[in-house]
């Protein structure tokens, strides 16, 4: 089974592949972005084209565990897994790169020479987030999270001469550091206590859960702790969340959407991994840890957004909110996935969309985006006012939006499972929260004042516009056929 | 027939869109006749099945339309059944109508396109609530419903009362809406799907009394909101900001009946808590008599019109806590023809007397407008409960339900009674200083009747509204009938025997000529009579009710927001609206102070929260 053995990685070697081909015509074809563009676009296709495969390939009965060193039974533990679970990754990172890339093209272009840097950096940081989700080893995870990560460092700050710039990328960089050794603190603390780096196969944590009852679980249970800090930080969940407003709204708007909702889907997915997949028995200790968690963000994130006066800032907190929803789908262990992968995919696609037009109205490069700028929109530019509006719906859970079913699949999964609690909060800062998502609505199709001049967004933020707006709609209204595709999205 | 039903809510929405979009160029009074045309032939549509219903020649039926969400039991399907079909009629009816006389009144508005896509879409958002198939839809209906309502409070946004009534309206019902959505969650949670034929078939063998009461009371929460009780009622009075087609259209015939009907809807869960009963009933009659005696005290003709609204509500909610569903829908129908008579009847009067709304500055109008005067006479005998108008029958058969529990519900009863002393008693008044006596306009006005897209629809409702009772007399009990079968799951009442309720009928139609006559002896003369001691001031301020949540509900937030930081907005006390807006808004400003973008103190803040999960975590997981 030689050939079996590349699809599993395939994700990744695409897209590091593409991110080479990029440099080097970059440097042969002397920095022409109408080259290296399409060959960047494409790999992201590619790269969600061998999503499809590999799902293909597990239904078909393929997928399965690769290990490092065949025949070694010491070191016997797979390196990469292709289930159900990584397979749905990849086609969704693939399509959030694909549409991410298409709105940050405007500040690709406004940043002249350096460009073909931000493009690789950008394919290089979702080969990471593939990893994270597609690789039951600990230590592999944490190499993937680092290889996001440190692109991530990079593009916040891509915009040099911008001091705010600058100052995110900066504050993101030393904070992110802290979270990641605590991350791979945990990670260690978890391997002293179950003499295991990896979730699956023999010698695995899971098997190592099996036989053993742990009786004084103090090493594992701050383990878990640590990790679970590393990815609160990650995911941006209160409170641990302090970067996200600083850092999105520092960062040039082009290159937000292509972060946050990356880094959203790869977190989430591998949290799903990690606690679902290895931890499932430890659920009575970090489920009411998570709830509480989700609590405070839900809290936190929809109080913070209603005073913010900066879109990006109010995105920002926006998204603490939806982490904390995002972790209250987790809270029902192994029936949580297919609730989770819903709510992460379409809410990724929202985030890429909205901040392919805050691109727009704000500029690419801007390291700010108050409210003023999109007073009015809607006349300046009847398309993208509308797109807006949709998205805004989206994320607040509207009817018939996608996030509306998302939000409804999350509060089923945790009142299953007892967080009556828990889903009467989250309902009651839904309404809340419908307050600032509609503020921006009104604020778009405002009618008194000013308008300013009419604005034609670029064909690349159009695409991108459609294809979120188009998403959140369709799953919005037939929720089934992806509700079908995510049950079988399983981790083993 | 009922293949086309889907029309109903695909109509208005089309209608709703066109007027949208292409709005300037339809232009007027062309997008209002659109507009009416197709809630007119949503009303055809409906008519042939609903006959079907009273024929007896139909039965409940559910309409698969499309698959949403299968597997929470929320699927695109209208069920319709008497108690659908019987909305159907009264909403696209009475909303044709509304439409019609709108064509007229907003004659001459900028923005007259984009109100009867309001109009419109209100439609949709109302018969998508009312023909649901499963709870799911019906919230969806439901908050529709509300956002169609604050953007029609608030039309004339540049007016800045009209705004804030529109976001008080708006914020009030989140609060019912929430009730309302815990409510489902918890329904989920019992039956594992939104679907009311499931729910209501299993509903006695899986809920407990507790967890029934727990869901209905919730449930009542929401009704509360919509229908406009005690406590969340303060925002109807300041919906009459509107323009009065609206306050006819939603807060009156429509989207006020939305939470009576989502209980007698849900009616199998209130059966199974007693204990909800006896709230909602409670409730239900105290919300009567408290806006009753605040009506009494008006001045401005359509807060009386408004405070009237809330009392009427109060017994149709009353009925449905006594578990007299079909009183309860009854009077709501009949409320429905003869509240919107009034309402339009006092626009009317307002259009004629260039937009004056102080009945001090009105009087002796008979003569000038006279279809106005006699529609309104029927008007002012239906709601009174005179004999044979259609509020006697179906506030009559409220009444009767009451007493016919005996035990404290007595007590209930007496309320009922007195409120209905006072109905007649502010109709009467509003009538008397509206139409009768002496002029006491100023010099400049010169009132006039109204054109006639404006008199017609009087006249079709002043005739539902004297006869639409006779449907269900106790001697003809046509209306209990067609009803049946929205309630088949419930166990039937006895009827009430006929002397005893002969006797009761007498005796509030007594009452009620006894409340006219007062109100007559004191308002037929020259002068009015002072109206300004302490009760007088304290009613025309809704006895404070409004600065007292300010008080209470915010002074709280308030602290709250101290706590958190120095800087509180202090200009945060006006109003409940503006009250709970700060409150949340503050402790926001507060937290942010925490949001220094410092690194250290951000590092710190990881640290310092790390520190307490790691603890939770060892403490929860069983130490070391």
């Amino acid at each position: 089974m030689q050939n079996a053995a590349w699809l599993p990685v395939a994700f990744e070697i695409v897209l590091i592949v593409g991110a080479l081909t990029v440099l080097m015509v970059a440097v042969v074809m002397d920095r022409n972005r109408k080259v290296w563009g399409p060959v960047a676009g494409f790999t992201f296709l590619l790269a969600g084209a061998v999503g499809v495969l590999q799902w293909m390939d597990v239904a078909d009965g393929g997928g399965g565990m690769f290990f490092s060193a065949p025949g070694l039974e010491i070191t016997k533990s797979p390196m990469v897994v292709m289930d159900g679970y990584s397979a749905f990754a990849a086609i969704v990172l693939g399509l959030v790169g694909f549409t991410g890339f298409l709105g940050s093209w405007d500040l690709v272009t406004k940043i002249g020479k350096r460009s073909a840097e931000f493009v690789t950096l950008s394919l290089l940081a979702f080969a990471g987030l593939h990893m994270m989700v597609a690789s039951p080893n600990l230590l592999v995870i944490f190499v993937g999270l680092e290889t996001a990560s440190i692109s991530f460092y990079i593009l916040a700050g891509f915009v040099r001469d911008d001091i705010n710039a600058e100052e995110s990328s900066l504050k993101y960089f030393m904070l992110g550091s802290l979270a990641s050794a605590l991350f791979l603190y945990g990670v260690a603390l978890t391997f002293g206590a179950t003499g295991s780096l990896t979730i699956y196969g023999a010698n695995s944590i899971r098997y190592f859960f099996s036989l053993n009852l742990i009786t004084e679980p103090g090493i594992l249970l701050v383990g878990m702790a640590l990790m679970l800090i590393g990815l609160f930080f990650k995911i941006s969940a209160a409170p641990f969340h302090q970067w996200a407003p600083d850092v999105y709204q520092g960062a040039p708007s082009g290159a937000v959407g292509l972060m946050a909702a990356g880094v959203k889907v790869a977190g989430f997915a591998a949290f799903g991994r990690i606690f679902i997949g290895g931890l499932l028995s430890q659920i009575d200790a970090w489920g009411p840890i998570v709830a509480v968690i989700a609590a405070v963000s839900m809290v936190i994130g929809t109080t913070m957004a209603l005073v913010q006066t900066d879109m990006r800032r109010l995105l920002a907190y926006s998204g603490v909110a939806q982490a904390g929803y995002l972790l209250t789908a987790l809270l029902a262990g192994a029936d949580a996935i297919p609730g989770m992968w819903f709510y992460v995919s379409t809410y990724a696609f929202m985030i890429v969309g909205t901040f392919a037009i805050v691109s727009a109205v704000s500029g690419p490069g801007s390291t700010s985006a108050p409210m003023s700028d999109y007073k009015g929109l809607v006349r300046r530019s009847p398309e993208l006012g509308w797109l807006l509006a949709i998205l805004m719906f989206g994320m607040s859970g509207m009817p018939f939006f996608a996030g509306f079913v998302g939000k409804v699949l999350a509060f089923i999964a945790a009142g299953s499972v007892g967080y009556i609690w828990l889903v009467i909060l989250g309902t009651l800062t839904t309404v809340i929260g419908l307050a600032f998502y509609l503020k921006v609505v009104a604020t778009v199709f405002a009618s008194d004042g000013d308008a300013g001049e009419v604005l034609e967004p670029s064909l690349s933020t159009r695409f991108a516009v459609v294809i979120s707006a188009t998403i959140t709609v369709v799953f919005g209204i037939v929720p089934w056929i992806l509700i079908d595709v995510v049950r079988d999205a399983l981790p083993f | 027939m009922t293949e086309y039903l889907w029309l109903l809510v695909a109509l208005p929405l089309l209608g709703a869109a066109l007027n949208l979009f292409f709005g300037k160029k339809i232009g007027e009074p062309l997008s209002g006749w659109i507009a009416f045309a197709l809630v007119g032939i949503g009303w055809g549509v409906a008519v042939m099945p609903t006959l079907a219903f009273i024929t007896g020649t139909a039965s409940p039926e559910t309409i698969y339309l499309f698959s949403w969400i299968p597997i929470v039991g929320a699927d695109i399907a209208i069920l319709w059944d008497p108690l659908s079909a019987l909305l159907t009629m009264i909403v696209t009816g009475v909303g044709a109508l509304i439409h019609l006389y709108s064509i007229g009144y907003m004659h001459g508005d900028e923005r007259y396109p984009r109100f009867f896509a309001y109009l419109n879409l209100f439609i949709a958002s109302m018969m998508i609530l009312v023909l649901a198939s499963n709870y799911a839809v019906m919230f969806i209906g439901w908050e529709l419903v509300g956002l169609s309502s604050y953007l029609l409070i608030s039309f004339w946004f540049t007016k800045p009362t009209a705004a804030a009534a529109g976001k008080k309206a708006f914020i009030v019902n989140r609060i019912g809406d929430w009730g309302f959505l815990v409510a489902l969650m918890m329904i989920f949670a019992a039956f594992g799907t939104f679907d009311f034929g499931v729910i209501f078939s299993s509903a006695p063998a899986v809920l407990t009394t507790a967890a029934a009461t727990a869901i209905t009371l919730l449930l009542f929460l929401g009704a509360t909101g919509k229908s406009a009780q005690i406590p969340l009622y303060i925002w109807l009075p300041d919906a009459m900001e509107g323009p009065t087609p609206v306050s006819a259209l939603i807060h009156a015939a429509t989207m006020v009946t939305a939470g009576v009907f989502m209980m007698s809807r849900s009616a199998v869960l209130f059966e199974l808590a007693p204990i909800s009963g006896g709230v909602v009933a409670t409730v239900g009659a105290a919300t009567a008599l408290l806006a009753a005696v605040i009506a009494v005290t008006q001045m401005d003709i359509k807060k009386v019109l408004a405070y009237s609204t809330i009392s009427q509500l109060g017994y149709m909610v009353l009925a449905v806590g006594a578990g007299a569903y079909t009183a309860g829908v009854f009077h709501l129908t009949t409320h429905a023809f003869f509240k919107a008579l009034l309402f339009l009847g006092a626009g009317s009067v307002i259009h004629a007397m260039a937009n004056e709304q102080d009945m001090r500055k009105m009087g002796g109008l008979r003569k000038v407008m006279p279809i106005t005067f006699i529609t309104m006479t029927v008007a002012w005998l239906a709601i009174a409960g005179i004999f044979p108008f259609s509020g006697f029958w179906s506030k009559d058969e409220v009444l009767a339900a009451v007493f016919e529990k005996g035990g404290p519900w007595m007590i209930l009863w007496i309320v009922g009674v007195l409120a209905a002393l006072l109905t007649a008693f502010y109709m009467t008044r509003l009538y008397v200083m509206t139409f009768l006596g002496k002029p006491r306009w100023a010099e400049d006005t010169h009132p006039h009747e109204s054109p006639l897209t404006m008199g017609i629809p009087l006249m079709v409702l002043a005739v539902f509204a004297t006869v639409a009772g006779l449907f269900n007399t106790p001697a003809r009990l046509t209306f209990e009938h067609f009803l049946e079968p929205s309630f088949a799951l419930l166990e039937h009442a006895e009827p009430v025997e006929l002397g005893l309720l002969i006797a009761l009928a007498t005796f509030t139609v007594a009452v009620a000529i006894a409340g006219i006559v007062w109100a007559w002896l004191r308002y037929r003369g020259e002068e009015l009579p002072v109206e300004e001691g302490g009760f007088w001031k304290a009613g025309l301020n809704a006895f404070g009710v409004d600065d007292f949540y300010g008080k209470v509900v915010v002074a709280p937030g308030k602290k709250i927001s101290e706590w958190f930081s120095d800087t509180v907005d202090p200009k945060g006390i006006d109003g409940v609206t503006h009250g709970l807006a700060n409150g949340v808004r503050s402790s926001g400003e507060g937290m942010r102070q925490l949001q220094s973008g410092q690194v250290r103190s951000y590092a710190g803040g990881i640290a310092v929260a790390g520190v307490l999960l790691i603890v939770a975590l060892v403490a929860f997981g069983g130490g070391f």
